[in-house]
C-alpha cells in the first residue's frame, strides 16, 4: 500500500489538476491550420533534420544536439553519440553527413573495440552508397582488422570487392566469412557471383589471346609474302628510329619486331587511306594504290588492286567510259596516259611499262613502297604540262 | 621373431623416460620389423609394442619420432593392424588434434597414416567417429585442405587420399554435398592441381564417391556447383577448335591456351570419366550433359589417349553422349533392372573385353628393347 498521507495528497492533487480540464480551456494547443508546421518543429516529431540548427529557431534540437556533442561525457559516450547521429543521417540518405559523424566518432578513439568497428562498418556502408569504393574497402578492412568476427564488415569488403571487379578478392572476403557463418546465404550468393565473373574474365583473357595470335601471325605472313616477291617497303624515317629504341612490349622478341615494322610501313591496321595491304585466300596479294595528277592537283584511289593485274587494266576502267570532272580538257585518256614512280632516295623518275603487272612494277629495283601505298604520276603524253613536269629531272623511260 | 624374453627386453627400452640411445636403437628395430609383412603379422598380437610406438611420438628427440611415425606408416597399410591400432592404442585421440596444429612438423605423416587407416570401410567408420568426438568437422578439414600454406612445414597433400576414404561413408558424403554450406565448391579447383598427384588423385577420388548419389547429380551440375568444368579441364588438350565448337562449350573451356597440358595420371583420367560417366545417369543429368556440347573434348581426347582401359572409359561416355534416350521406366541407368540373360551377355562381353585389353597391353610390352646390350634402361 502507499505511504498514507503522501498517497491521500498527491490523489488529491491529481483530482484537483484534473478537473482543471474540465473547466479551463487548454491554451497554446496546436492550431488546426499550422498543426503540421507546428509538430515539424518538435524535435521528437521530425521527419527530417533542418540543414543547420538555429537555436532561435530550434531551441530544443540546438538543445539535444548540444548533448551529443558535451566534452563533459567520456569518449565512449561521444563516440556512440555520434554514431547514433551518423547513423540516423543514414536513414535519410544523407550519406555525405553520415560519413563525417562517423569519422566525428572515430576521432574519439575510444576503447570500445566493437563500437570502432561498428563506425567503420558503418562509414564503409556510408562510402558504399557514394560510390566511393576504395574508401568502403579500406574502412571494411578497418572494421575486420579490429574484430575479425564483424560479419558485417565483411559482407562489406565482399560486395566493395565486387564493385571493383576484384572477384579473387571477393573469394576471399567470403571465404573468411563462410568460416564464421557457413549457412550464410549472402555470402554464399555473392561467391558464386564472383566465382563465374572471374571464370568469364578468364575466358576473355584467352579468347583475346587468340585473337591477337591469329592477327600476328596473319601479320606475319603478309610481311613474309611481301619480303619474298623482293618488293621494298619504306621505312620512314620517324620508324627507323622507334625500330631501334623500341621495346617489345608482348616480349616474343623477333615477332613484334615485325609487327612494329609494319605498322610504320603503313601496312598495319591504322592507315590514314583505312585500305591495307592484305593476302586473299590464294595467297595473292591486293594493294591500296594512289594515282597523283600533278596538273591538276587531283589523286585517285583502288583499295584492292590485284598484284596480278596491270596497270592499263585498271586506267581503261578509270578513264573508260567518262573521264573525271578535273580533266577540263578531255585529254586523260587511257592510251595517252604515262605513269611513273618516283625514286625517294634518288628522286629519279622511272615510267612505268603499263602492260605488266603491278607485281612486276612493284619488283623494279628502284621500287619502294611508302606508307604502304604504292603511289604513281600519271601525265599525258606529249601535253605541255609533261614536259614542263619532266624538265630537269632524270627520267628513266620504258623500254 | 623374438623370444618373449627378448620382447619384454624390447619393450622395456621403448619408454619416453629411457636414455636417448638405448630409445633410439629399440624404436630403429621395431623399424626394421615393421619394414616386412612378417614382422608387422608378429607385431600385430602384440599391442603394448603398438601403444608404445604412439607414446613415442611425442619424444624430445627428432630421430625417435621419425621412427615411430614411419613404423606406424607400414604398421598402417597393413589391414589386419588396424583393428589393434584402433581399439590397443590411442592413436586418433593423440594424433588428431596435432593435424590442425599449423606449426606441427609431422603432420605429413599424420595423414599418411589416417588416409592408411580410412581405406577400409569398418575402420574408416572408426575415423569418422574419431574426428567427431575430436570436434574436428569435415568443415575443418576442407578447409586445412583447402588453404595454401597452412602448415609451412607439411603439404597435407594425403588430407586429399583421406577425404577420398571418408566419402565412402554416406555420413562423409552427405556433409561435402550439404547444399546450405560451401564444402564441395571449395574442392573442384584442386582437379586441375598440379603440384601433386596425391592431392588431385584424392580429390577426384572424392569428386566420384559423391556421384554414387545421383538425387544431387542437378545440384552438382547446376551453376550452383558446376562440377562439370572442373571434371572436364584435366581431359581437356591444347588443340584448336572452331569458333562454334569454342563458343558452345562451357566458358572454363573455351579458348584454351596452346600450351594446355591434360592429366598426366592414367588412373585419375580413368576416375574423371568414371565420374562423368556417373554424372549420365539420370536423365537430366544426360540432359545437361549433351547440352553443354562436351562432345569436342572427348573426340579430342580419345585422338590423344593411349591407355587402353581409360580408352574403354571414353567410349563408354561418348556412346551415351550420342546415343539415343532409353525406353520409358528406364531412364534412370542407375535403377534399370538387368534381365538375368542379358547381365550374363554382358557379363561374357566384358571378361572378352578384358581379354583383348591384357592382349594389346602385353603386345605393346614386347618391344624390343632398344637399349645396348647391357645397359638398363
Amino acid at each position: 500500500m502507499a505511504a498514507p498521507g503522501q498517497g491521500e495528497d498527491s490523489d488529491d492533487a491529481m483530482d484537483e489538476f484534473m478537473e482543471k480540464f474540465k473547466k479551463e480551456k487548454y491554451k497554446n494547443a496546436f492550431n488546426e491550420s499550422n498543426w503540421e508546421e507546428e509538430f515539424e518543429k518538435v524535435p521528437m516529431f521530425m521527419k527530417t533534420a533542418p540543414e543547420s540548427i538555429d537555436p532561435e529557431k530550434h531551441p530544443d534540437l540546438a538543445c539535444i544536439q548540444s548533448i551529443i556533442h558535451d566534452d563533459d561525457r567520456t569518449p565512449e559516450e561521444q563516440a556512440r553519440g555520434l554514431k547514433d547521429e551518423g547513423n540516423e543521417y543514414f536513414k535519410e540518405k544523407n550519406y555525405k553527413k553520415a560519413v563525417v559523424s562517423y569519422t566525428e566518432g572515430l576521432k574519439k578513439s575510444c576503447m570500445d573495440l566493437e563500437l570502432n568497428a561498428i563506425l567503420y562498418t558503418n562509414r564503409a556502408a556510408a562510402h558504399f552508397h557514394l560510390g566511393n569504393m576504395r574508401s568502403a574497402l579500406n574502412d571494411a578492412t578497418a572494421a575486420k582488422k579490429i574484430k575479425p568476427d564483424h560479419i558485417k564488415a565483411i559482407i562489406r569488403g565482399a560486395q566493395c570487392s565486387m564493385e571493383l571487379r576484384n572477384y579473387a578478392g571477393v573469394l576471399q572476403w567470403c571465404d573468411e566469412g563462410l568460416k564464421l557463418l557457413p549457412t550464410d546465404k549472402k555470402l554464399q550468393e555473392l561467391r558464386a557471383t564472383a566465382d563465374k565473373l572471374k571464370r568469364e574474365a578468364d575466358k576473355d583473357a584467352r579468347k583475346a589471346k587468340v585473337k591477337a595470335k591469329k592477327e600476328r601471325n596473319e601479320k606475319e605472313a603478309l610481311l613474309a609474302a611481301i619480303k619474298e616477291r623482293g618488293i621494298k617497303l619504306l621505312k620512314t624515317k620517324l620508324s627507323r628510329h622507334r625500330g631501334s629504341d623500341s621495346e617489345d612490349d608482348d616480349g616474343d622478341g623477333g615477332a613484334s619486331r615485325g609487327l612494329a615494322d609494319l605498322e610504320l610501313d603503313g601496312i598495319g591496321p591504322q592507315e590514314a587511306t583505312g585500305a591495307r595491304v592484305y593476302m586473299d585466300e590464294q595467297g595473292v596479294l591486293h594493294w591500296p594504290v594512289l594515282f597523283l595528277y600533278p596538273e591538276h592537283s587531283q589523286t585517285d584511289f583502288i583499295s584492292a588492286f590485284c598484284e596480278n593485274s596491270s596497270l592499263m587494266d585498271h586506267l581503261v576502267v578509270m578513264f573508260g567510259e567518262e573521264l573525271p570532272p578535273w580533266d577540263t580538257e578531255r585529254k586523260y585518256q587511257p592510251q595517252k596516259l604515262q605513269l611513273f614512280f618516283e625514286d625517294p632516295e634518288k628522286g629519279h623518275l622511272y615510267q612505268v611499262d603499263l602492260e605488266k603487272s603491278l607485281l612486276n612494277v612493284l619488283q623494279h629495283q628502284r621500287c619502294f613502297v611508302k606508307a604502304g601505298s604504292p603511289s604513281f604520276i600519271v601525265l599525258v603524253s606529249g601535253s605541255p604540262f609533261s614536259k614542263q613536269f619532266l624538265s630537269g629531272k632524270k627520267v628513266q623511260r620504258s623500254k | 621373431m623374438l623370444s618373449d624374453g627378448e620382447a619384454e627386453e624390447l619393450l622395456s627400452f621403448l619408454t619416453l623416460e629411457m636414455r636417448a640411445d638405448v630409445k633410439g636403437r629399440a624404436s630403429e628395430y621395431v623399424l626394421g620389423l615393421t619394414g616386412n609383412r612378417d614382422g608387422c603379422r608378429y607385431l600385430q598380437s602384440k599391442p603394448d609394442f603398438l601403444k608404445a610406438l604412439v607414446t613415442l611420438t611425442c619424444d624430445p628427440s627428432i630421430a625417435i619420432v621419425k621412427d615411430c611415425f614411419h613404423a606406424l606408416i607400414n604398421l598402417s597399410a597393413d589391414e589386419t593392424l588396424h583393428q589393434p591400432l584402433i581399439k590397443e592404442t590411442d592413436i586418433l585421440a593423440k594424433l588428431l588434434p596435432k593435424l590442425l596444429d599449423p606449426e606441427y612438423v609431422f603432420a605429413d605423416r599424420i595423414c599418411t597414416i589416417l588416409s592408411n587407416l580410412s581405406r577400409h570401410e569398418r575402420t574408416c567408420k572408426e575415423v569418422f567417429r574419431a574426428l567427431q568426438e575430436q570436434n574436428i568437422g569435415l568443415d575443418r578439414v576442407v578447409e586445412i585442405f583447402c588453404t595454401e600454406g597452412f602448415n609451412k612445414k607439411a603439404s597435407l597433400h594425403y588430407l586429399g587420399p583421406l577425404l577420398s576414404n571418408l566419402t565412402q561413408l554416406p555420413e562423409a558424403r552427405h556433409f561435402i554435398l550439404d547444399k546450405d554450406r560451401c564444402v564441395i565448391q571449395r574442392l573442384l579447383p584442386y582437379t586441375q592441381y598440379e603440384q601433386s598427384t596425391t592431392r588431385r588423385g584424392g580429390v577426384v577420388g572424392t569428386l566420384r564417391n559423391c556421384c554414387f548419389d545421383y538425387a544431387h547429380h542437378e545440384w552438382l551440375l547446376s551453376d550452383a556447383v558446376d562440377i562439370l568444368p572442373f571434371l572436364l579441364l584435366p581431359l581437356a588438350g591444347p588443340e584448336e577448335l572452331s569458333e562454334e565448337e569454342n563458343e558452345g562449350l562451357p566458358v572454363d573451356l573455351q579458348y584454351l591456351p596452346e600450351d594446355k597440358k591434360r592429366e598426366e595420371d592414367p588412373d585419375i583420367r580413368k576416375m574423371l570419366l568414371e565420374t562423368l560417366i556417373l554424372l549420365t545417369a539420370t536423365k537430366v543429368g544426360r540432359q545437361i550433359m549433351k547440352n553443354k556440347n562436351v562432345y569436342p573434348i572427348m573426340r579430342e581426347f580419345h585422338n590423344w589417349e593411349k591407355d587402353p582401359h581409360v580408352i574403354s572409359a571414353c567410349e563408354k561416355l561418348v556412346q551415351v553422349l550420342i546415343g539415343d534416350e532409353p525406353e520409358e521406366g528406364m531412364e534412370n541407368l542407375m535403377e534399370v533392372e538387368i534381365p538375368k540373360d542379358v547381365e550374363e551377355k554382358l557379363k561374357e562381353l566384358d571378361a572378352k573385353e578384358q581379354e583383348q585389353m591384357e592382349k594389346d597391353k602385353q603386345e605393346s610390352e614386347k618391344k624390343p628393347n632398344e637399349s645396348p646390350e647391357g645397359l638398363e634402361r
